[in-house]
């Protein structure tokens, strides 16, 4: 019983500390002065949270373009996983495990290296500060992760229902899509939430290979944050957080259903 | 058959375009890190900058800094990680509202991670506020330096934020199945608690465990925000400096920057090979089973 209250300490020592600086982060965001010692501040404000919304920092349009650019590369590294996933679990074909394996590759080349190698190619093939060459880098970072998730849930759907589909007459492609895809749902929906998550928090590949002209929310925060303006970076670091909380939570709401809806059919 | 293999050729194009990326990348900084650019009129191979970056105080200063960032923050959070794990097992808090809690920090982008550090842990943050107010320190300078120091300790407490909640989540679903069958077992069969999960749920466990630890050294090795951000000017972490060569405006000094982006690769590389190796023992071991 002793072991039970210690890792119910530890739980709650866990909870804590992921919530406070959050907590924290999202009072810094609105303090107007909060000088030591203090625990709170003594002063609140709005202040800059409206200069970033509605001034020269034009931040609606930053969020925008970053979400975008996290949502094009979950979508196609999505895409991606379907396709490598199917190919590695339904068929098998020489070299099957090869690619199984080069299908890690991402997670054992740091990305600032891969970056930093890739850069002149880039420049090359006149995709360097373009978003197209943006997309490519972050897609390459999302792959390890998109093309697991996906290699799990098909070779858990399996292939029978599809060929039940095609002996009662529908095309593959039919089959496929009307068949296997709503029954791999709940995983291409957390691939697409893994995704988003990687693109939407890259830094160092968005600046290589953006050149800066490609501008993200995490971009524009870290010389902020170098800047030593804690109110702003906290404002920009709390608009940060809580749209990717949002995204995160409204595909994690749409697992949910799919999975409902499959337990009740 | 034919038409079969055609198939596996269209679904695999994508992937092996964005393999071939990597590879290129990989190539890249093999050849550059060799002296060959000939971009920069630089055509003879040379293992000069190796030479000169293994020479190179500060190189070595940097190595030793990411090596004891990756290190630390990878052993941490593997143990720690570890015991939030088992710790959401026995609770019985494995879905729900806690689960949620743990994965958020998961999702935290790095860059906001340090803002965290610095919001917390500076002379001005709120946990000398708080050692103020108990009276443990009366100014600000008596607290500790946590960031911005060279043993990067800042950036280390920010990796392991991230990272224990990253290990939890990681080993968790293997970490049930085992001690919901064979740890129950154990312990029916006599064993405490404490001995079922050392001798049965945590040797099983292993393989994710070690996963995670590899992915978060490497990860760690070659991250760039963190120590930037909440890491000292002297030393600075081997990522760092290697961006600063890089873009040094003297392209004679472009191999070089790129022999320490080939140092950094290689250990990373010669990490994942150790783990080649150790799982491969581990399941010798355990009979040959996945």
């Amino acid at each position: 019983m002793r072991k039970h209250r210690f890792l119910s300490f530890v739980l709650g020592v866990t909870a804590f500390a992921i919530l406070l600086p959050m907590a924290v982060m999202v009072l810094w965001s609105v303090t107007g002065r909060w000088s030591w010692p203090n625990l709170l501040p003594e002063s609140y404000t709005l202040r800059t949270v409206q200069e970033l919304l509605f001034g020269s920092a034009k931040l609606p349009q930053l969020l925008f373009s970053s979400i975008w650019l996290a949502a094009v590369v979950a979508v196609l590294a999505t895409i991606v996983g379907v396709m490598t996933a199917r190919a590695t679990e339904l068929y098998t074909f020489f070299g099957c495990s090869a690619v199984q394996a080069a299908g890690f590759l991402p997670l054992l080349v740091p990305g600032t290296v891969f970056a930093t190698g890739i850069q002149l190619t880039m420049i090359r093939a006149g995709l360097s500060d373009t978003l197209l060459g943006v997309v490519l880098v972050h897609l390459v970072v999302a792959l390890p992760y998109c093309v697991t998730i996906m290699a799990d849930v098909t070779a858990a759907v399996g292939v029978r229902h599809e060929e039940q589909a095609a002996v009662l007459g529908a095309s593959p492609l039919r089959a496929f899509f009307l068949v296997t895809l709503p029954q791999l749902l709940p995983g291409i929906l957390s691939s697409l939430s893994m995704g988003f998550v990687l693109s939407y928090s890259q830094y160092f590949t968005t600046l290589m290979v953006g050149g800066g002209r490609i501008k993200t929310l995490a971009l524009v925060l870290v010389p902020y944050i170098q800047s030593g303006d804690r109110a702003l970076s906290s404002v920009y670091a709390t608009v940060f957080v809580s749209s990717a909380l949002l995204v995160f939570f409204l595909l994690e709401w749409a697992i949910k259903r799919t999975e409902k809806r499959g337990e009740t059919q | 058959m034919r038409k079969k293999k055609w198939h596996i050729a269209v679904l695999l194009a994508p992937f092996l375009a964005l393999t071939a990326l990597l590879l290129l990348s990989v190539w890249n900084v093999a050849i550059q890190s060799f002296g060959y650019i000939p971009a920069f009129g630089l055509t003879e191979f040379t293992t000069e900058h190796y030479a000169k970056v293994l020479q190179d105080e500060t190189f070595l200063r940097a190595l030793g800094v990411s090596l004891r960032i990756a290190l630390l923050s990878a052993v941490l959070s593997a143990v720690l990680g570890v015991l939030l794990s088992a710790a959401l097992i026995r609770c019985r808090k494995r879905d729900g509202a806690m689960l949620y809690l743990v994965r958020m920090p998961i999702l935290v982008p790095h860059a906001v991670v340090a803002v965290f550090a610095i919001n917390l842990l500076s002379q001005a943050g709120l946990v000398a506020r708080v050692a103020a107010a108990l009276g443990l320190i009366a100014e600000q300078s008596q607290f500790p330096q946590l960031l911005f120091t060279p043993d990067y300790g800042g950036a280390i407490a920010a990796y392991l934020w991230k990272e224990i909640p990253f290990v939890a989540y990681f080993v968790l679903a293997l970490m049930f199945s085992v001690s919901d069958t064979l740890g129950e077992a154990a312990e029916n069969l006599g064993a405490s608690p404490l001995r079922s999960f050392f001798s049965v749920t945590l040797p099983l466990t292993l393989p994710a465990i070690v996963k995670a630890f590899l992915i978060i050294f490497i990860f760690a090795f070659g991250g760039y925000e963190l120590p930037l951000l909440l890491g000292a000017t002297v030393p600075k972490a081997l990522p760092v400096q290697a961006y600063l060569a890089y873009m040094s405006p003297n392209l004679r000094d472009r191999p070089y920057a790129m022999a320490m982006n080939g140092v950094i690769l290689l250990l990373a590389l010669a990490m994942a090979a150790l783990y080649g190796v150790l799982t491969r023992r581990m399941l010798k071991r355990m009979g040959g089973r996945a």
